[in-house]
This record gives structure tokens, C-alpha cells and sequence, in this order.
């Protein structure tokens, strides 16, 4: 095994453990804390796949902006409402989960089923880009291709996305603003 | 193998490095404090007191570490460490000469933009960690403080990453000097390319950037929770912040993390303002004080030079300047530093096409 698969296991058994951990802890505060860990070997995962900008802006947006505003929340919130949400019942199998139960047996299905079904090494288009030197090497400079092809091809739908953004800013400037005194 | 073993040399280089640093930062900021309130500061320890700094470490290094019995023992055991750490991960991307870089990283600035914000992460784990109001309050101020001040620091780089058109931070340092693969103008109108020296440092390069850097330099103050913006561990009202727990090693390791964000900050803006390892002399005719001062032992010496100063600015402006008040500081931020970073972005956007 080259020194890169043996990376690409090692994060991922870290991304899979931690993601676990964050789903069956008891503290809410310390799956928060173990999520970070997760988007962490995640970040790692992309970098072995040649992905550095994608690695870099899941740390910047996910653990520097996203995780951040969590556990600002958290701080937030008073302890007795934490302990009430850490101690609702402990059941692994109700009714009321049933919906999430049904939507992640769902995914299971469909992802055994892409990872059993598609030969990924053999596929047409995959093997037109490496005939045709249509592939990024590990030097490759990744900004310029990122920012050119979200100023063509992508442009309306990154054009959609900041006006959604700047809904969300108007709105929460509106909600914070004070009352006119009448 | 020699490979690999170079990587870990180079690692523990940049640890011993960030430790010796902060001994001397710890010396230094005692005797500048006490040069500026007119004491004398430590003597006793060595020659002027240079030994009081090691005598403290030692004294560090002795005490128990307490931990609190109703604090959450793991976060408050690991929070130390991520707030080193994170800083820690940030020097791999800094280069200190001509072809003296630990990582030759594409996206070298994005990525250390990215290391710093996790600092924060760390920060919130010791404060909640801790169980205690005064750490979550200042652990709380702390983390709005930075995300706010992450926004006009990032605009002042942006604007300077439009200029350099590259985030590699050895290709920035690389374009401020003689060795430019280039065309460097001074101020867009003289042609300094064989000239170098300090009219080819990026604040000349194009002159809207001396006002991002002063807007990077006073985030960058907020970002290492440096006074005026030390609210976050305001004495006089929370004990001492999100540290007011820790005690010997712990505490150690905290101090290391500011201090060596002090010196990553400054180097930061060193690199991308101010020149990174060019040297300021000019050639004049014969006379080629660039090209003699151009190389990987003088770039160390530049760099250090001008990080240390930028070091000291932050020292001297800690023991002037009152604190700021949480408002006040916000104001500052949204109010005057963001705009002027997007005005200045708008102009290196113009700069970029119609002057270079």
C-alpha cells in the first residue's frame, strides 16, 4: 500500500469514527467539539483528492464560520435547557425517528448500490480525460480554474446564491433593527 | 526516507523557533511596558534581567495542573493544545528566504487564513471547558471579536492577492523585489524591476494598499486578542479571560499560542505588504546594494527584522492605548474598517487593469 492509501484509510476511519461519536454521545457541547474532528478528515479526504481549495474552504466556512456560530448558540442558551435536551428519552427505535430512520436506509440503498454497480475505473468519460491529458496534477494551480469557471459556465446559479445570501443579511439587519419609538 | 526526516527536522525547527520567540517576547514586552510607564522592569534574574523569562518557565513547568472539579476534564485538557497548535500549523506556509519555504503551498495564504479561524474553535473549547463564567464570557467575546475582524482582514488581503494575482506567498514575496519574474512599477508610473529595494515593496507597488495594510495590521491586533482589543480577557472585569483556570504547563502553552500568533500575524503582513525577505536597500548605478543584500542568509535577516518590528509596533501600541469599549469595537470593525477594505479592493481591482 502506497503512503497515500494508507492516509486515504486512516482519515477515513477517523471521518466515519468521529461522525459516529458525534451521533451517539449524550454531551451536546462535545459532539459539537467532536464534529470539528470530523470536517477535519474530511478536509484531509479532499486534499487526497487533489482538492486543496475545496479542503480550505471547508475549514474557513465549516469549522471558522459554521461550528463557531454553533456553540456560540450553545454558549448562548442556558445550562437547564441543555440538560433538558440531553436528557430526552434514550430509545434507539421509536415512531418519531421513524421518518429520519426510513430517509438514511434510503441513502444506504442508493449509495450500495452506486458503489456496487459503477466500475469507476472503466467509465467512458473518465478515460476520454486521461487520453485527451484533460486532468489536474497534484501542481497544478487550482484558483484561476475555480474562478474562471464560476464566471462562465456557473454564473447564474453563483449569481443566485449571493442573492440568497444578501435576502439573508437584509433579513436578519430587519429583525435586529430597534423599534421606532412612537 | 531523507525526505521525510527533513520534514521533521524542519517541524521541530519551526516548534523551537515559536517557544524561543516567545521567551523573548515575554522578556521584551516586560521591559518595553516598563520603558513606557517609566519602571525599570525585571533585573534581578541575569544581566538586566534577560534570565527572568527562563526562571518563569521553570517555575511554569513545576506547578500542578489543576483542573477544576465541575469543569468537562477532556475539553479542558485539549483546548491548550488546539490553541497552540492551530497557530503552530500556520508557519508551514510562511517563507523566510529565496527558496527557504517549509511548504510550497499554492493556496499558502487561503490556508493560513483558514488555520487562524480555528484558533477561535480553541478558544470556546477552553471557555466552556472551564465551567466557570468569567472563561465562557470572555471565550464568548472572544469569538465575536474574531469573526467580525475576519471580514476587513480578509478584504485588506484580498486586495492584495488582486495585485499579486497569486496566493502562493512565495510568489508574493518573490514580486516585490529584484528577483521579480515580472515588471514591478513604483506607484504604476517608474519602472523599478532592476531597481528593487523598497519601491518595490507592495505599499508602493500601488499606494491604496498602505491603507489596507494599516486595516490588516489593526485586525490583526483583534485577531491575537492583543489590547486595545483585549476585551476578551479584560483584567479588570473577568480575572483573566478565557485562561483564567489554567495553571503551569496549560498556561505555558496558552501564552506560547499568543505569542506566537503575534509573530505569524506580523510575518504575514511583512510578506505581503511590506516586501516579505526583499531587502529595502535600492540599486543606485554601481552601486548594487540590492543584489549584494539578496539571498537566502540576508532574507532570513530581512524578515526577521521587519516581523520584529512590526512585533514591537504591536507592543508599543498595547501599552498606550486604553481598551476598547464592545461597541466601540464593533463600530470600528463594520463601520470604518470593512468599507474602507471593500474601497480599497475596488481600487486594486482598477489598479490591476488599468496601471500594471
Amino acid at each position: 500500500m502506497s503512503l497515500v492509501q494508507v492516509l486515504f484509510y486512516i482519515m477515513g476511519f477517523i471521518a466515519v469514527a468521529s461522525a459516529i461519536f458525534v451521533a451517539a454521545t449524550k454531551s451536546l457541547v462535545r459532539s459539537i467539539f467532536m464534529f470539528f474532528i470530523t470536517l477535519f478528515a474530511l478536509a484531509g479526504l479532499y486534499v487526497l483528492a487533489l482538492a486543496d481549495f475545496v479542503a480550505i474552504t471547508q475549514v474557513v466556512i465549516y469549522v471558522g464560520g459554521i461550528l463557531v456560530l454553533i456553540l456560540f448558540a450553545f454558549m448562548l442558551s442556558g445550562k437547564e435547557t441543555l440538560n433538558y435536551i440531553s436528557q430526552q428519552r434514550k430509545q434507539f427505535m421509536n415512531i418519531s425517528k421513524l421518518p429520519a430512520l426510513l430517509l438514511a436506509g434510503l441513502f444506504l440503498v442508493v449509495l450500495l448500490n452506486m458503489i456496487f454497480k459503477v466500475d469507476a475505473g472503466n467509465l467512458a468519460w473518465i478515460k476520454r480525460s486521461i487520453e485527451n491529458k484533460n486532468v489536474i496534477t497534484p501542481n497544478a494551480a487550482m484558483t484561476e480554474n475555480i474562478g474562471v469557471n464560476l464566471m462562465t459556465s456557473y454564473l447564474l446559479p453563483f449569481e443566485a446564491i449571493s442573492i440568497l445570501l444578501l435576502v439573508a443579511l437584509v433579513g436578519a439587519a430587519h429583525l435586529s433593527r430597534k423599534e421606532p419609538q412612537s | 526516507m531523507n525526505f521525510y526526516l527533513t520534514y521533521f527536522f524542519i517541524a521541530i525547527g519551526l516548534f523551537g523557533f515559536s517557544a524561543l520567540f516567545a521567551l523573548f517576547g515575554v522578556y521584551a514586552e516586560r521591559k518595553v511596558s516598563a520603558f513606557i510607564q517609566d519602571r525599570l522592569g525585571p533585573t534581578e534574574t541575569g544581566k538586566y534581567g534577560s534570565l527572568q523569562t527562563f526562571a518563569d518557565i521553570l517555575k511554569m513547568l513545576q506547578k500542578e495542573l489543576i483542573t477544576p472539579a465541575a469543569a468537562d476534564k477532556l475539553l479542558f485538557m485539549l483546548a491548550p493544545a488546539i490553541i497552540f497548535i492551530a497557530v503552530y500549523l500556520g508557519f508551514a506556509a510562511l517563507p523566510w528566504g529565496p527558496g527557504l519555504v517549509p511548504s510550497k503551498l499554492n493556496l499558502g495564504l487561503y490556508y493560513i487564513f483558514a488555520i487562524i479561524s480555528i484558533e477561535t474553535l480553541g478558544i470556546l473549547m477552553a471557555g466552556w471547558g472551564s465551567n466557570n463564567k468569567y472563561s465562557i464570557l470572555g471565550a464568548m467575546r472572544s469569538a465575536a471579536q474574531i469573526i467580525s475582524y475576519e471580514i476587513p482582514a480578509g478584504f485588506a488581503l484580498i486586495s492584495v492577492v488582486m495585485i499579486a494575482q497569486t496566493l502562493n506567498l512565495q510568489d508574493i514575496a518573490m514580486q516585490q523585489g529584484i528577483l521579480s519574474p515580472e515588471k514591478i512599477t513604483f506607484a504604476g508610473f517608474w519602472d523599478v524591476s532592476s531597481i528593487g529595494g523598497i519601491f518595490a515593496w507592495n505599499v508602493f507597488r500601488a499606494p491604496h494598499l498602505l491603507i489596507a495594510f494599516v486595516i490588516y495590521f489593526i485586525a490583526s491586533l483583534a485577531e491575537s486578542n492583543r489590547a486595545p482589543f483585549d476585551i476578551p480577557e479584560a483584567e479588570s472585569e473577568l480575572v483573566a479571560g478565557f485562561h483564567t483556570e489554567y495553571t503551569g504547563l496549560r498556561f505555558a502553552l496558552v501564552f506560547l499560542a499568543e505569542y506566537s500568533m503575534m509573530f505569524m500575524v506580523s510575518m504575514v503582513g511583512v510578506i505581503l505588504f511590506l516586501g516579505a525577505w526583499n531587502t529595502p536597500l535600492p540599486n543606485i548605478g554601481q552601486v548594487q546594494l540590492a543584489t549584494w543584500t539578496t539571498g537566502a542568509g540576508w532574507g532570513i535577516l530581512w524578515i526577521i527584522i521587519k516581523t520584529l518590528t512590526l512585533v514591537g509596533i504591536q507592543m508599543w501600541i498595547r501599552w498606550t492605548l486604553p481598551r476598547l469599549r464592545v461597541d466601540k469595537l464593533m463600530a470600528l470593525c463594520w463601520k470604518i474598517l470593512t468599507p474602507l477594505a471593500f474601497a480599497c479592493m475596488l481600487v486594486s481591482g482598477i489598479w490591476r487593469l488599468w496601471l500594471m
